[in-house]
Order: structure tokens, then sequence, then C-alpha cells
């Protein structure tokens, strides 16, 4: 597995390297799939009956499972379009994406799932391989969606070129046997500071810390926090902005908590896991796709877990942010846009294929008219009876935009830098974030906004 | 004084056996974790102590992973392809490699340094090019695409002609005399005598193919034609993933290439070791 994982990650980054010296090549090689994508688009509004034809859908385990079953709802208003979809691991996928896109669109489905936050590299790397969905009309469904999560669609000139599907509205996982084994009520923890209060009292009563963080590889608390107050790696200009006062802030936050000794130190993701299904921490702050992590890996823990939304830095402060998502996106190689289109607009702007995508498969969608629907209100018997999806939908209303921008990727690893260099070896802050920015500022020429 | 002796013998040996139960241990351990994952419902394998017992999930787990990538049609998969590509390749390395040992002509020394060359060219290089070419030849999601790009490999050639130097020329002379065409030579008689290297050139290449991952990933497209390693990724998703069925599914593939080596250690470690020394 390890090597394989290691096989990856370098022919990922080879992959991309590659792809950046390509790039010029697409176009010529494109063979008029763009064309065909551009040509068509008048035919957008053409009745449901005439689009026919077979598109091929890629995503990855749950995510290729739900589409799978909006399949059958989508076919009796498309009843001449086929759709197949394709289960591809996650890395795999983009993997295969990045080498089928570099070489001009073989091998490429018509529709592919991409993360949120990668979004902005595919269209910096591959300008002419996504087809502008806003020429197929997207445009009007701009207002059903969260607006951060909407900006985050839209290339440079404010165009489409995926519609949005899942969103990863965070929150505060916590096991509710500590909480009550500490006396701590979780509805006092309004802020951080009350956070780490409960941490040091939840600490001397179970012995349990607080969160776990694989602090030289991962800063998912830090983007989390830097997203409460409104920044994030760049500015909205695309500006490196990780060193700013609400960086500091969040920084400093979290390496408050690990001198308090409230922060465990992991191993990855199968370290996260195992860090909370043995109760090692009480807590797990997390986007809202976790849930589905613990009650696959615990399912015998059921009525022990609730959650609480993320502290806020002040008393009345932001208490919503966003960490993960993905979108739908029709690759412009495509012999048949209007019946991707189709399929990509039915999928992600209906509220029953959405449904039961979060109620089969726990993704969370970010059309915020499935918000009204009555599963929202319910409680969750493996989440203590707590309404937990409509705690959720509010946070994910609620969200402020981040700019990911292409280099969000060498961002994230100088930003885990940094957060190792002040929470491992007890650096300042600002020192570490500085030294982050400057980094980012050699590797991606971008302009320092502080 | 023999007593003494035997002690010290008895003492040795003992020490030895520890050391080597220390080494089995190890060796052995990470297989049976694996085994006692494949046993195991997904969260088991997080628990702390870890569980070192065998639950009763197994046929769940087997259940669940071919129902998830039809896994006797995936092992199908790959065994063809690492078999068939197997054979081939090692009869490419032993004929190139008989060449490039036995043969006077010109460029022999160039040739070969070429190829020397090819075995330090990272395969990520090549992955797009080649890509590339596998689709405009309309042969993306076959076996051939697969198989054709890494039949002559570089180093396979390199350890058969290393082993081919071995022969002696007056075994190749005296064959000639008799009146044997080069054919009847090569497989008569230069086979024959490097069976042990053949063998461990055919473990090498196997196993190479059996674990191949990023060529098969990216031109195998469609789920039927894809090998088990390639299947075993796809279920690893995002914030979801059934370690139960993933451990079942690299417990199944381990198994051929432990049967492969088990039938062909003894040729293995010989040949390997073969044209290392002059005798």
């Amino acid at each position: 597995m390890k090597i394989w994982k290691m096989t990856l990650t370098g022919a990922l980054s080879i992959g991309l390297l590659a792809a950046c010296g390509g790039g010029n090549d697409d176009a010529d090689t494109n063979e008029g799939g763009g064309n065909n994508a551009d040509g068509n688009a008048e035919n957008s509004e053409a009745e449901a009956s005439e689009v026919s034809g077979e598109i091929t859908v890629w995503g990855w385990n749950v995510a290729a499972a739900s589409m799978e079953l909006a399949v059958e709802q989508f076919q009796e208003e498309y009843p001449d379009v086929d759709v197949v979809v394709e289960d591809i691991g996650r890395e795999d996928l983009y993997d295969r994406l990045t080498v089928g896109l570099a070489s001009g669109g073989s091998g490429l489905p018509d529709v592919t799932m991409i993360e949120t936050d990668r979004l902005d590299n595919y269209f910096a790397e591959f300008p002419d391989g996504f087809v502008n969905l806003s020429e197929y009309g997207f445009d009007e469904y701009e207002g059903e969606f969260p607006e951060a999560k909407a900006e985050a669609m839209k290339d440079a000139d404010g165009n489409f070129l995926a519609a949005p599907w899942d969103i990863g509205p965070a929150g505060v996982f916590y096991h509710v046997p500590h909480f009550e084994e500490a006396g701590v009520d979780p509805d006092s923890i309004e802020t951080w500071d009350d956070y780490i209060e409960a941490g040091e009292q939840i600490q001397e009563a179970t012995g349990a810390q607080m969160a776990p963080i694989d602090i030289s590889s991962d800063d998912a608390l830090f983007r989390m926090m830097m997203n409460q107050l409104g920044t994030y790696y760049f500015d909205e200009d695309g500006n490196i902005d990780i060193d700013s006062d609400e960086a500091q802030q969040a920084l400093a936050k979290i390496q408050e908590m690990r001198e308090a000794d409230l922060i465990a130190n992991v191993d990855g993701w199968d370290g996260t896991v195992t860090a909370t299904i043995n109760h090692q921490v009480a807590t797990v702050p997390f986007g809202v796709w976790y849930a589905g992590t613990i009650m696959d890996q615990a399912p015998e823990q059921e009525g022990e877990w609730d959650v609480f939304k993320l502290p806020a830095f002040d008393g009345d402060g932001n208490r919503d942010a966003n960490l993960g998502g993905s979108d739908l996106s029709v690759l412009s190689h495509t012999e048949n846009p209007d019946a991707a289109y189709a399929f990509v607009e039915y999928f992600t702007t209906d509220v029953d294929a959405q449904m039961v995508a979060l109620e089969e498969y726990g993704l969370f969608p970010s059309l915020t008219a499935a918000y009204d629907e009555p599963f929202f209100e319910e409680e969750d018997e493996f989440f203590n009876n707590s309404p937990i999806w409509s705690t959720f939908a509010e946070v994910a209303e609620g969200t402020l935009p981040a700019n990911y921008t292409s280099d969000y990727a060498r961002a994230l690893r100088y930003s885990a830098d940094a957060q190792a260099e002040a929470l491992l070896s007890g650096g300042e802050v600002q020192d570490a974030l500085g030294e982050a920015a400057g980094r980012i500022e050699n590797e991606t020429g971008r302009e320092r906004a502080n | 004084m023999t007593d003494k002796k035997k002690t010290s013998v008895i003492i040795r040996k003992i020490l030895l056996y520890i050391t080597l139960g220390i080494g089995v241990i190890l060796s052995i351990f990470p297989f049976y974790w694996m085994f006692i994952g494949a046993t195991n419902p997904s969260g088991a394998i997080f628990s702390v102590p870890p569980n070192l017992l065998p639950g009763d999930f197994l046929v769940e787990n087997f259940t669940n992973l071919n129902e998830n990538v039809g896994i006797i049609r995936v092992l199908m998969n790959s065994l063809i392809i690492a078999l068939t590509f197997t054979f081939f390749a090692v009869l490419i390395a032993a004929a190139a490699g008989f060449a490039f040992a036995k043969y006077q002509f010109k460029g022999r020394n160039a040739i070969f340094f070429t190829l020397l060359l090819a075995i330090m060219i990272p395969y990520h290089v090549t992955l797009i090019p080649l890509f590339q070419m596998m689709a405009d030849l309309g042969w993306l999601n076959t076996y051939r695409a697969v198989l054709l790009p890494n039949l002559a490999y570089p180093f396979a050639i390199f350890l058969m002609r290393q082993n081919m130097r071995s022969i002696p020329n007056s075994l190749l002379e005296a064959a000639r005399v008799d009146g044997a065409g080069e054919f009847k030579i090569f497989f008569q008689i230069v086979l024959p005598t490097m069976r042990p290297a053949l063998a461990a050139v055919a473990i090498f290449l196997f196993m190479f193919q059996w674990n191949n991952f990023l060529w098969p990933l990216v031109v195998l497209g469609d789920s039927d034609m894809y090998t088990l390693p390639v299947a075993l990724s796809s279920l690893v998703g995002m914030s979801r993933v059934d370690y139960g069925q993933i451990m079942m599914g690299t417990t199944l593939s381990v198994l051929p290439i432990m049967i492969f080596f088990l039938l062909l250690q003894r040729q293995f470690i010989s040949g390997i070791l073969g044209g290392s020394v002059k005798e």
C-alpha cells in the first residue's frame, strides 16, 4: 500500500509538471472537442427528449454510488441518455484526469468529479479542458447555492466551469460520555478560549486530549479557523495572505492549545481515525463528512457522538467554516456535451438526487433548497438524537468565501511547515507564517498582501 | 574440554535461532496483520491495543469486495497479463542477452550502452507520451497496451547478458561444427543451461507486472479490465474506506506471488548470484 501511495504522489506531481511543459499543445491536440462544446451552446434549450447518447461519469466510492442511484430518475426526464458511472479511487482519478488532459483528452470521461480546492489548479493548467457551463445556462442556478461555494466554481472571467455538488460545513464532533464525565456542558463552549478551558477540564477528568492534528502535514484546523475569520492562504485578488493578522490569530490559538497539551499529534488519516474511535481525543473539529467515517469505523459507538459548531474567536464572532467538498465538470473533449450537461444540471440542482446522496451516503448537498427537506429536522440516533444536519446546514449557508487559487497545493505544504514550526519547535507564529509567505512568494511569483 | 566446546556450540545455536526467530516474526507479522484485517470488520484495524485474533468477517469482506470490484474477473486480468508478459519478456530478454553476450556485431557496445541508459529514465517522463501513443493507436483499454511497452525490459536484458557471458564459447563452436543452426543452439543448448537465470528473471518480471500500478491505471479505463492493484486502489475514496475489503484484496494479491516464489525460489537465489563469480 505504502509503495503505491508513494508512486501515486510522485506520479501526480510529475504529471502536473509534465502538464506544465506540454500545456501549449493542448489546444492543437484537442481534435475539435473544444469547438464542439462551444458550437452546441445554442442547443442548450433543446427539448429533453432530443438529447441522447451515452455518457461516462467518474467519481470515487460513495460519490460514484450516489450518482449511480440518481441515474434512474434522470432517465425519466432524459430517456435516451445512457449514463455509465465509473468508480475510481480518489487519487487515481486525479492521476488519470491529469494524464488524459495533458495528452489532449484521450481516455477521459464526459463528466468528472473534482474537489473544490483543486478546481482552480485544473482550470489554470488546462484552460481548454473544461466546458463553460455558463454558456449552457448554469448561471440561472447561481442563487441556489451558498455564495462561497458558487464563487469557487468560476474561472477568472466569472464563468461556471464546474457545478457545485457537496460541501463540507465544519463542526466539532465530540464524544458525549467524556463531556458528561468531566461535567462540561457543550453548549457553554462559545469561543476557542471556552474550548481550551473545557479541554483542560476534560483532560483532568478523563485523560483525553481535545483535537487530533497531523502537525507536520495537515493544517485542516488552521484552514477552518482562517475561513472563520474571513481569510485564507490567498486573498480575493490572489495575493499571498497567509501571514495576515487573522491567520496569525488562528495559528496562535492552535499553538496555545498545543502548549496546554490539548493537541494529539497523530500520524495521517489513519492516526486521526484511531485517535477518534479509541477516545484519545474527546473532540474532532472537521467537515461534515467525518460523520460518515465515524459511523463506518465505529458503528458500536452509536449515540455517543454529537456535534457543536466551531467556537468563535470573540463572543459573537463567526462560527461558520467549510472544509472540503466536490463538484462536477464537463470535459471539453466530450462528443456529447448536451447529454453531459443535462446530467450535471439534473444531478446538482435536483433536490431528490441530492437528498438520496445525503441520506444514503452522507454527502452533504450545497443546493440550499434541499435544506428545507424534513430530513434536516430529524434527530439522528447515531449522533445523540441531535438534529446535526440542520446545524451543518446553518454553517453551510453562513460560510465566507475562500480563494483557493491554482497554487493551493503549494501553499498547503508551506502552511503545514509553518504549523510544525509553531507547534513542534516552539517558533513564533508571526515568523513561521512570514517565512511560509516568503516561500510561497518564491515558488509562485505571487505578490504578498502584507 | 569437549563438554565446554559442546556447550559453546549449543549457546551459539540458541543465539542463532533466537536471531532467526526474530527475523521470521518481523517478516511474517505484516502478512499476519493483513490476514487479521481481512477477517475483521473495517473499524477493528484501528483498535488500541491492536486486535491480533482472526475475526469472522472473512466471507463478508470477500462478498463485499467481489460486489465492488468483481474480484474474479480482476484476478483473471492480472493473471493473464502477468503470465503472458512474463513468458514473452523472458524470451526477448534471453534472446537479446544472448546476442549481446555472444555475437560480435557493429555497434554492439553502443546499443548496449543505450539500453543501460534507458534503465535510468524515470518512467514518469515517458508516461504521457506513451499514453498519447496508445491513444493514437486506439489501444486504450486493451491488454496489449499494458503488455507491449515494457516487453523489452532493459534490466532483464542486462541480467541475461551477464549470465550468458559465462557460457563457454567452445561449447557454441562445437555445436556449430556439428551443424546446429543458431536457433537450435539458442533453444536447445543455451536456454537449458540458463534455467536458474531464466527463473530469476521470470520471477522478477512476474512481480514487476503483477504489482505494476500506474501504467495499467492510466491505460485501462474500464473497470472490467482492471488489474488487482488498480482495482484495490479504487476502493480508497476520501473519508470513507473499508479496510476489511482492502486487506482481503491485498491478501488475495499476495498469494500468487508467494506461490510463484516458493515454486522457483531455489532457482531464484542461484540465478541472482549466477554470473557474479567467474569459475
